[in-house]
């Protein structure tokens, strides 16, 4: 693979796991919950487009019943799972996503050990470059949605109330803030994006093994989130640039330099010690939380300063 | 029909491997508050470490059970000395100190996996099986089940007799209390971990010899000592070993039942989480009711 489409390949990857990220970031970074078993939901939407892809299914819809299958197991499991503890809640969702990578590795429906190959939405082409831009196009055009309905989630009044319960989920119920209905949604609309991630890259790949479904993509995705930092939308789309290009920038230099240790388990090593130590000294990840901003804070904003430099 | 003797036989053997590697587990959980996914890699590590006197020392396996405690229980002490105390006098919440462990299991995991290239390694000593009336068994087998009671004799002496036990069952209880009972809090905790680290490196052992040694030793065994930990309620040593035979009971006769369904046996493991989930759901506090002493 030449330069330009390695580079092409890590941006692809970005945009997948971009949105991969942007949910998580509404479920841990707004709402506060610990999902541990992201690749679960991830799953689903990789597995209900390759299904649907082999029974000859048109692309859209596979990405439309995807991304409605991975909502509504993700809905499912948030009933009884959300009136978890955190660490409860962790623990269950992360085998919930080994018990759904046993499933899909032990029947034939889902092509058990090998896998199955997806039917891409672009065809490929003699030219592998205009196959990874057409998939650039199409994923960023995703991920631009969710940033924007993430974005704006967060800052309006239904996002102010999930960051209230997030905070103290006390106080927020006794304001009348229905936290289990609100977790749940949360879970859902989550779920419902990482099974777009999913179905977008079950295709760009033109395959699925269960081996793409190990917890290891679910611990990927919260270094993201953490570095880049929780509750901060730019910042988690800068985390998962920063991981994915690390992550290939290691496997490039290998070629060049003769590392001692393996570069792939080199790169976890770091992995891990990068996350231990933001977690020591810069919790809230590179970006802090984004400050909320709606019309009436911004005006009253303005209108203070105004009446500041009239006083001058 | 099922040699029913023979599947109480392999749940003991799996219920006394998952006791013992869920006791440290379940320990450091209820002082420390948090569940340490790292305890995989305690069992990896202490794997290695045994396979390192038995088979390069020549030293054979009793040496390497001594060893292996002793430089997992170490290796435990440092990493929650190093790691999740600084975390947790810094405010870290229950999330933070999840992602740290399984932080900390990768960097363990990946330095285990770059020393040896990911080859498994196997001990030398081969447990050829005999019959004991209708049940096969071996002699590391017995040798497990025999580790497995005795650990659960001198944990219930330490939990009851001795000061330390006392001080580690208060301070779970109630860590304000016991510091001002005079408790050095901060110390129980240390010796909590070390021996919980220990621990699991015994259960490392006997799972490499039983089966092979790899990065992946502990993690594969990972979700069914959490499984033991929460049905037994977290903190509950008592609690624990009914949990370990109950989920033991539950595997082979669930092996039985997969096969016998027509469906595959690689949902073995799945049960284990099954139990796990739904122990979760319905009674998250396990089975602690009926240990209310512990």
């Amino acid at each position: 693979m030449g330069p330009l489409l390695y580079s092409l390949d890590i941006i692809v990857y970005i945009g997948i796991f971009g949105i991969v990220c942007l949910s998580l970031n509404l479920e841990y970074g707004f709402a506060g919950l610990a999902n541990f078993g992201k690749v679960a939901f991830f799953l689903t939407g990789a597995y209900t487009y390759a299904i649907l892809s082999q029974l000859g299914v048109p692309f859209y819809v596979c990405i439309i019943v995807g991304v409605l299958i991975s909502a509504i197991v993700g809905l499912l499991v948030s009933f009884p799972a959300l009136r978890l503890r955190a660490d409860y809640l962790a623990i269950a969702v992360l085998a919930f996503g080994e018990i759904l990578r046993l499933i899909v590795k032990s029947e034939d429906f889902a092509g058990g050990d090998w896998g199955m190959t997806v039917s891409p939405i672009f065809p490929y082409t003699t030219s592998s470059l205009i196959y990874r831009l057409e998939n650039i196009g199409l994923i960023f055009i995703f991920l631009a949605i969710c940033f924007i309905v993430v974005q704006l989630l967060a800052n309006s009044p239904y996002g102010r109330a999930m960051r209230a319960i997030r905070e103290d989920e006390v106080a927020a119920e006794a304001l009348g803030k229905d936290r289990a209905r609100f977790k749940a949604q949360a879970f859902m609309l989550g779920s419902a994006m990482a099974g777009l991630a999913g179905g977008l890259y079950a295709q760009y790949l033109g395959y699925v093994v269960p081996g793409m479904f190990m917890p290891m993509v679910t611990f990927t995705v919260w270094i993201m989130v953490l570095l880049g930092g929780p509750a901060n939308n730019w910042g988690v789309l800068l985390g998962a640039a920063l991981v994915e290009i690390f992550d290939r920038g290691t496997n490039i230099v290998k070629d060049y330099i003769a590392l001692p240790v393996d570069p792939s388990d080199l790169q976890y090593i770091l992995f891990g010690a990068l996350i231990i130590f933001i977690l020591l000294y810069r919790p809230q990840g590179l970006l802090k939380e984004s400050m909320i901003r709606t019309k009436t804070l911004r005006s009253a904003h303005d209108a203070r300063r105004s009446i500041k430099n009239k006083g001058s | 029909m099922f040699d029913w003797s023979q599947i109480f036989f392999n749940s003991f053997v799996t219920g006394s491997l998952y006791l013992i590697a869920a006791v440290g587990l379940t320990l450091t959980y209820g002082l420390s508050k948090f569940p340490n996914f790292a305890h995989a890699e305690f069992m990896a590590l202490g794997a290695y470490a045994g396979y390192f006197v038995s088979e390069q020392l020549g030293l054979g396996l009793p040496l390497a059970f001594v060893f292996a405690f002793l430089a997992a229980g170490t290796i435990g002490l440092l990493c929650y000395r190093g790691i999740f105390q600084p975390l947790a006098k810094r405010g870290a919440t229950i999330i933070h100190l999840m992602v740290a462990s399984i932080a900390l299991g990768f960097i363990l995991r990946h330095s285990v996996g770059a020393a040896t290239d990911w080859d498994p390694l196997y001990f030398t000593a081969t447990w050829s099986a005999f019959d004991v009336g209708p049940i096969r068994v071996t002699g590391l087998w017995i040798w497990l089940i025999v580790t497995a009671l005795t650990l659960s004799l001198v944990m219930h002496f330490l939990m009851i007799k001795t000061k330390i036990g006392k001080a580690i069952r208060a301070t779970a209880s109630n860590p304000e209390l016991a510091l001002a009972s005079g408790i050095n809090v901060d110390r129980i905790i240390l010796i909590t971990w070390f021996i919980g680290a220990g621990l699991a490196a015994i259960a490392g052992v006997f799972r490499g010899a039983d089966t092979q040694i790899w990065p992946m030793t502990g993690w594969d065994m990972i979700l069914p000592v959490f499984a033991v930990t929460i049905l037994g309620g977290i903190g509950n040593f008592y609690g624990a070993i009914a949990a370990a035979f109950i989920i033991g009971l539950a595997e082979n006769i669930g092996v039985v039942a997969l096969a016998s369904l027509g469906l595959s046996t690689t949902y073995r493991i799945g049960i284990a989480f099954v139990i796990l989930i739904i122990t979760l759901i319905v009674k998250p506090q396990g089975l602690a009711m009926f240990f209310r002493r512990a």
